[in-house]
């Protein structure tokens, strides 16, 4: 990245054609530390982190567990264990209701307040990073995968780029940011020995030009070291790894293929985040970090949070400053709705929003604006697919432009029309151009 | 906290589909804006011509929209969406029409934008400029100029502004401006000639020539100054003219997002490039590149330049008409190829065509090629290369 005065002054330009700046809503919410819950009440714990990875459960009922103690075992190398996020109880063997794979096995555990914990290693080194990796149940957030098994699938594409993810641009997420604002030096010896692991001959930070003592802060950190920081404009969604590797290498990655394709892999922050407890300080992943906001939240801030908390007890311990109109698991843009009022706090939960008003609309026909088309991150025509619906074939190009579509959500958010565009591209992509990859290696969530 | 609180207001706060937030400005909004921006140009049009201008203005919009609510009811096919756009259309209608008409011209431009442009075009042709071009030929009397050997229009003094009485008007002999000039008592209104009737005849070689002086004899005899036609004290539509007020409330839409800025700036553009080099016709020959005109040390040619995009019709057409978001092109893109032929249309019309409203015409033919326009600016998709097919699509 070049900079002259005028980008220092002005910032660098956006990267991609398309994209909105969006209010981002993190005044104050992002000056507040990090703050962790302790386990208070009986934590639903799942025993496997996605629905198809197989685990093995290797505590019974009435056994005593301590903090970060395996509660299950993987059973093949595709798969990871979970770690106790409490000392205490397991009361019972039961199924937990988790936002992005409904039902899933679980163990109830009643914390008993102790500060017990599992002794940490100081040196692993007679393991691989992989390994330990594994070992210490470390997952992915995009793709939605355990973190060895992305890094092994990277490792046999032959990538030469590391990408870390810092970008955050949606609303009220604040998480990363705080984890680049407390843990700088951490993040980027993470990311070296992930880049290490990688044997990438880059390795690149992205973060947010807008951000400046953050971005000078890890400049220093990084002086001499193997990671280049690369501070960009941030339109929403330059958080996407699709519109990140356009922005940092200028590559495209052809509609519906993997991001290893292009040879470089894009890691989020905060799967850097849990690599690096991992592998500098032998923690395995037993906590969530989660922003906590909303106009319906009293303390909003970003919080770790033990796995297994169920959202329910989350709102209460923020404090809910009038009952939310509508509650959601993840971004404002990209997250989904809570689904059942059980859910529980996974390793990759990123935040729970929780909103005094819902924001319906009934939608109106299209008045031709041409917002949604000029704002698309990746070019296509939102309308022209929304007529999809009720249309029983589908030419080429909208296959094409069906599975370019990051689902970011961008049209649907800007239409006055309150047309419900990225929805339908979602409902019909999957009629016309068949299921998703894999989550394995496809790296468009 | 005390657990009991509900932290949920109702069950359906776990329902629902990303995206969860939505952007601030709906159709609601943009509409809206839009007929509080009509009704500023329609108020400066009520100064300069009087009530008149606001009879010709409301019975316009009562019927346009009183006959699509009409339709609508009987189809039960009522949308909100809908309806304000009539009413927008019912206003910018009023716009186009000269403050000094029938009530039953108003009426017959209102009934026919709502029948024949929303409900049988859809609206994709603009639906007021249909109602307009059309009373045009149904009442060329009234409104046309073709026939006459001079074409008067009246315009209230200065001293009248909102109350005056359009009927009351006379014709001064030697008139000096709008401002410096007075009427004498029981007037309240001056008789002067529209400046684009001037700028018509003048195209067309009927303005004799003076001497070595070609334009000169245009611009001091035939138009009035030019800042009165910035003020918009000039005959013409009600909202025709008043170039001050579209521009600021042009602006104001840009500011808001609800009008891209490309359009107007091409539009014009576009009008001044092509006034600056059509040929006009000039005592028996053609003279190319009006705009480098100069007689007696005077830029005459650029003066008679500017008067084109101001004389009238242009300026709304440029900011409010060609701007609706039903009849343009999707894209930024789109919106300066539409703007460029609306500009050159325009004038190539107005200096040779017999139709007269020529920018709603131009208008009306773009807005035929918008489905064209958009095929040819669409976007290309991330990760394919530019092809033929996807502007086939
Ligand atoms: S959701 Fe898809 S179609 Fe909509 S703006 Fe995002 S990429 Fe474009
Ligand atoms: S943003 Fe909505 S109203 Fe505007 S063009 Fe797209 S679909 Fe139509």
């Amino acid at each position: 990245m070049k900079h002259s005065i005028l980008t220092h002054l002005l910032g660098p330009r956006s990267a991609f054609d398309g994209g909105l700046y969006l209010p981002d809503r993190k005044a104050g919410l992002a000056r507040r530390p990090i703050q962790t819950f302790h386990a208070e009440g009986p934590l639903h714990v799942p025993l496997t982190v996605r629905r198809d990875l197989l685990t093995e459960t290797i505590v019974r009922v009435g056994d005593r567990v301590v903090l970060g103690q395996a509660l299950s075992r993987a059973t093949n190398d595709q798969s990871v264990g979970v770690h106790a996020p409490a000392s205490g109880v397991i009361t019972k063997i039961e199924r937990v209701w988790t936002v992005e794979d409904g039902f899933l096995p679980g163990a109830i555990l009643a914390p008993d307040g102790s500060n017990e914990r599992m002794p940490q290693h100081q040196g692993w080194d007679d393991e691989s990073i992989i390994v330990q990796l594994a070992e210490c149940g470390v997952v992915c957030d995009i793709p939605r995968a355990p973190l060895h098994v992305v890094m092994r699938e990277a490792i046999a594409a032959g990538v030469t780029d590391l990408i870390v993810n810092a970008m955050e641009t949606e609303p009220y997420l604040t998480a990363d940011l705080r984890t680049l604002v407390e843990f700088p030096g951490r993040m980027i010896d993470a990311t070296c020995e992930l880049a290490d692991a990688l044997g990438v001959s880059r390795a690149i930070l992205a973060v947010p030009f807008r951000h400046r003592r953050v971005v000078r802060r890890l400049q220093s950190e990084a002086a001499g070291r193997y990671v280049e920081i690369v501070a960009l404009s941030n339109p929403y969604p330059q958080c996407h790894p699709v519109m990140l590797l356009k922005a940092v290498l200028d590559r495209e990655v052809a509609p519906g293929a993997s991001i290893l394709s292009e040879d470089a892999v894009v890691l989020p922050l905060s799967t850097v985040r849990r690599a690096s407890d991992a592998l500098l300080s032998d923690l395995p992943t037993t906590h969530a970090l989660m922003t906590i906001a909303g106009d319906a939240v009293e303390h909003a801030g970003t919080y770790r949070v033990p796995i297994g908390t169920p959202m329910s007890r989350l709102a209460r311990r923020v404090g809910v400053a009038v009952p939310a109109a509508q509650a959601v698991y993840g971004g404002p843009l990209t997250g989904s709705a809570l689904g059942y009022d059980d859910a529980v706090v996974t390793p990759d939960s990123k935040a729970l929003l929780l909103f005094a008003k819902a924001d319906a609309a009934r939608p109106v026909p299209c008045v031709r604006c041409g917002w949604c088309i000029e704002d698309c991150p990746v070019g296509i025509d939102p309308p022209s697919l929304m007529r999809l619906e009720s249309e029983m074939v589908c030419t080429d190009q909208k296959r094409i432009a069906l599975k370019a579509c990051i689902e970011c959500g961008l049209c649907s958010h800007v239409c006055p029309s309150r047309l419900p565009l990225s929805e339908t591209i979602i409902r019909n992509r999957i009629r016309f151009a068949g299921p998703e990859p894999s989550t394995e290696g496809g790296t468009r969530h | 906290m005390t657990p009991d609180v509900p932290w949920l207001a109702s069950e359906s706060a776990l329902r629902g589909d990303a995206p969860h937030r939505r952007g601030v400005s709906t159709h609601r909004h943009i509409l809206r804006t839009w007929i509080a921006a009509a009704s500023v140009v329609g108020l400066a049009g009520c100064a300069l011509f009087g009530v008149d201008a606001l009879r010709v203005i409301l019975v316009s919009l009562v019927f346009t929209f009183g006959v699509d609510l009409m339709f609508v009811m009987s189809l039960r096919r009522a949308s909100s969406g809908r309806l304000s756009r009539t009413f927008l259309i019912g206003i910018l209608a009023g716009l186009t029409l000269p403050a000094d008409v029938d009530w039953h011209v108003a009426a017959t431009c209102g009934t026919v934008s709502a029948v024949v442009g929303n409900v049988i075009f859809g609206g994709w042709l603009h639906p007021a400029l249909i109602g307009r071009v059309f009373v045009q030929f149904l009442f060329w009397q009234k409104l046309s100029f073709a026939g006459a050997s001079i074409a008067l229009g009246p315009v209230l003094t200065a001293a009248n502004l909102f109350v005056g009485d359009l009927d009351q008007s006379v014709r001064v002999e030697h008139y000096e401006g709008w401002l410096e000039t007075t009427v004498p008592a029981p007037a309240d209104a001056f008789e002067l000639t529209p400046p684009l009737w001037s700028l018509r005849q003048f195209a067309q070689g009927q303005v004799p020539v003076d001497g070595n002086f070609r334009f000169e004899p245009l611009l001091r005899d035939e138009m009035p100054p030019w800042i009165d036609t910035l003020i918009g004290a000039v005959p013409g539509g009600i909202g025709e003219t008043s170039t001050l007020s579209i521009v600021i409330v042009g602006f104001f839409l840009i500011y808001r997002g609800y009008l891209k800025w490309q359009l107007p700036v091409a539009v014009l553009s576009a009008a001044f490039v092509a006034a600056s080099i059509l040929p006009v016709e000039s005592g028996g020959d053609y003279v190319w590149f009006p705009v480098f005109a100069a007689e007696g040390g005077r830029a005459v040619g650029l003066a008679y330049v500017l008067y084109h995009l101001t004389a009238g019709q242009l300026m709304l057409g440029a900011f409010l008409l060609a701007g609706d978001v039903v009849s343009s092109p999707m894209r930024a893109h789109g919106h300066v190829v539409f703007g460029i032929g609306i500009g050159v249309l325009t004038i190539f019309m107005r200096l040779y065509g017999v139709l007269e409203c020529e920018c709603y015409w131009a208008i009306l033919i773009m807005n035929v090629f918008v489905g064209t326009i958009d095929r040819f600016t669409s976007r290309r998709v991330l990760g394919t290369a530019p092809s033929e097919d996807a502007v086939a699509a």
